[in-house]
């Protein structure tokens, strides 16, 4: 018998696919640019995270990786963490965490965006 | 003899001592890279962390950024920045051999083993190239 | 696979019967006892003396249990004369059987490979012991039972509960339309699909060496069971595919595979769990709400 949503499996097997495909383009672009701007001094910084481009895709960028984050320490969570209220609240947790990150990263980028 | 000993549970079973595993199971490519993908993906989940630390350093103005920056430039800093690269890439290309898996390719003992050899070896030589590219366009 | 080819430097595995000559890592980097529970602490046990006039000698160190005996299990080391003895581990464990300690215990059949009793734990990896030449395991070779299993005595291990995960996925033709006269046909192109599958002894060696099956084996069902779900679900004669499906929901039972693949090193009749399940997977995309 089975209680559990199919989302518990499928579901969550297919969105962390989804989330690391979309991530593959979004890493690499912000790992090349991170390399190309080494030595680049603040106010070159500001002004390249200004850049509607820049702003957007770190925005996805943010999204993408903390949904990442989320499903796979998900996974981990549920592999390692047997007692059954413990792991809950871990999992809550460790998904507020995230959430609570996105939403820091999103609104600083879009504070550097929409500042000065 | 015990009439319960053939349940799961039984207390036979309890009592009985269970066989080493990861004690004594020989590591094989297969287990180490997958391990080391999972261990590189939790490392990444730090490293996320460390993105948004230094996004609110960033807009929190230039004298907050340069404490982050000089975090980041020294010794310590630099290790961890190499090691998180050597994570990155690993979990890249460990992540690129999951979703091919996926597609139900490459699933002989050949491919599985030349794949693993073949995530190992990018994984470095991107983790060298990323870090001398680095350091040309610095100097 | 000729002795040549079984005798390996390359780094790159073909076969599962291959056994690299070089190793980097005998075992993970871990204290001993590792998380292991009071009763499982594997103690030192005795070493038996060498009979006389043996010449060509082997040391070979068994993982040992009493049941009878309050002790903790142990590793005893025996010393085989290899110009008495046949060429496998197998002949090996009944050489030390007949000619050293007679209650030394294993489970063994058909001694070529078929009926999977013997599988075991040699040198760190599951296989079978009539079919894991003596050549190819270390200077000391060690002979544990499968591992994370409930043992019985010495090398036997209570299978209860694999084989309850076996029943669970109903490994039997499941047809709703009515017999036909004669058998339910199927192309050879059809019969194919199975190949590959039909093939497993149920030796237990890929589920008994799947780290997540080690965490969570109450829940996951393990290669083994998995590799018999879709030699089921890829039989064309079978008409219950959707129940199949249905019965492997959950985050643990397909889903606990994370594509370690430790089953498919290890198969020792040469089969893919990996990717049968990576194939099971698939359909279930197709079935998903």
């Amino acid at each position: 018998m089975n209680h559990g949503s199919v989302r518990k499996g499928a579901g969550n097997w297919l969105l962390e696919r989804a989330t690391a495909i979309a991530l593959i383009p979004l890493t690499v672009w912000f790992v090349a640019a991170l390399i190309a701007h080494t030595g680049s001094d603040y106010a070159a910084l500001i002004a390249w995270l200004r850049k509607p481009f820049v702003a957007i895709s770190m925005v996805l960028l943010l999204i993408a990786l903390f949904w990442h984050t989320a499903l796979g320490l998900g996974v981990v969570i549920k592999d390692y963490v047997h007692a059954i209220n413990q792991r809950t609240v871990t999992l809550i947790a460790m998904r507020l965490v995230c959430f609570g990150l996105t939403a820091a990263g999103v609104v600083t980028v879009l504070g550097i965006l929409f500042s000065g | 003899m015990d009439q319960d000993s053939t349940t799961p549970y039984s207390p036979a079973n309890r009592l009985r001592p269970r066989s080493p595993n990861i004690q004594i199971y020989r590591p094989q490519l297969t287990s180490v890279l997958s391990i080391v993908n999972r261990i590189s993906g939790v490392l990444l989940s730090v490293c996320a962390l460390g993105l948004v630390i230094w996004l609110i350093a960033a807009a929190a103005g230039p004298q907050a950024y340069a404490v982050v920056r000089e975090g980041i430039a020294s010794w310590a800093g630099r290790a961890v920045l190499f090691v998180a690269t050597f994570a990155f890439f690993m979990h890249l290309c460990g992540s690129l051999r999951h979703l091919i898996w996926d597609t139900v390719h490459g699933f002989s003992l050949r491919a599985i083993y030349l794949s693993g050899w073949i995530v190992f070896a990018a994984s470095m030589v991107l983790t060298v190239a990323a870090w001398v590219t680095s350091a040309w366009i610095r100097r | 696979m000729s002795r040549q080819e079984r005798e390996t430097f390359v780094m790159i595995i073909r076969s599962p019967e291959q056994v690299p000559r070089f190793t980097m890592l005998k075992r993970f980097p871990l204290p001993r006892n590792f998380g292991v529970s009071r009763n499982s602490r594997i103690a030192r046990g005795r070493a038996w003396p060498v009979l006389a006039g043996a010449v060509r000698v082997k040391a070979f160190d068994v993982y040992r249990y009493d049941p009878d005996s309050p002790e903790n299990p142990r590793i005893d080391t025996y010393h085989v004369d290899l110009d008495d003895c046949g060429p496998m581990v197998l002949d090996a464990l009944i050489w030390i059987k007949n000619k050293i300690d007679p209650t030394l215990t294993f489970r063994r059949s058909c001694r070529e490979g078929i009926c999977g009793s013997c599988s075991m734990n040699i040198d760190g990896t599951n296989w079978l012991a009539c079919t894991r030449f003596i050549d190819d395991t270390d200077n000391t070779a060690m002979i544990y039972p499968l591992a994370n299993m409930p043992i019985i005595k010495d090398l036997v291990g209570d299978q209860t509960h694999l084989f309850a995960q076996y029943a669970a996925i109903k490994p039997w033709l499941r047809t709703n339309t009515p017999e036909p006269a004669r058998e339910r046909l199927q192309s050879p192109q059809q019969r194919s699909k199975i190949d590959g599958y039909y093939e497993c002894i149920l030796c237990f060696c890929c589920t008994s060496g799947c780290p997540s099956h080690w965490w969570n084996g109450d829940r996951f069902l393990g290669p083994a069971v998995l590799l018999q779900a879709w030699r089921w679900l890829a039989d064309s004669r079978d008409e219950a595919t959707a129940e199949r499906l249905d019965d492997m929901r959950g985050t643990f039972r397909l889903y606990g595979c994370h594509t370690i693949l430790n089953c498919t090193r290890t198969c020792p009749k040469g089969l893919n769990p990996g990717k049968a399940i990576a194939e099971t997977k698939r359909m279930m995309l197709e079935h998903r709400d």
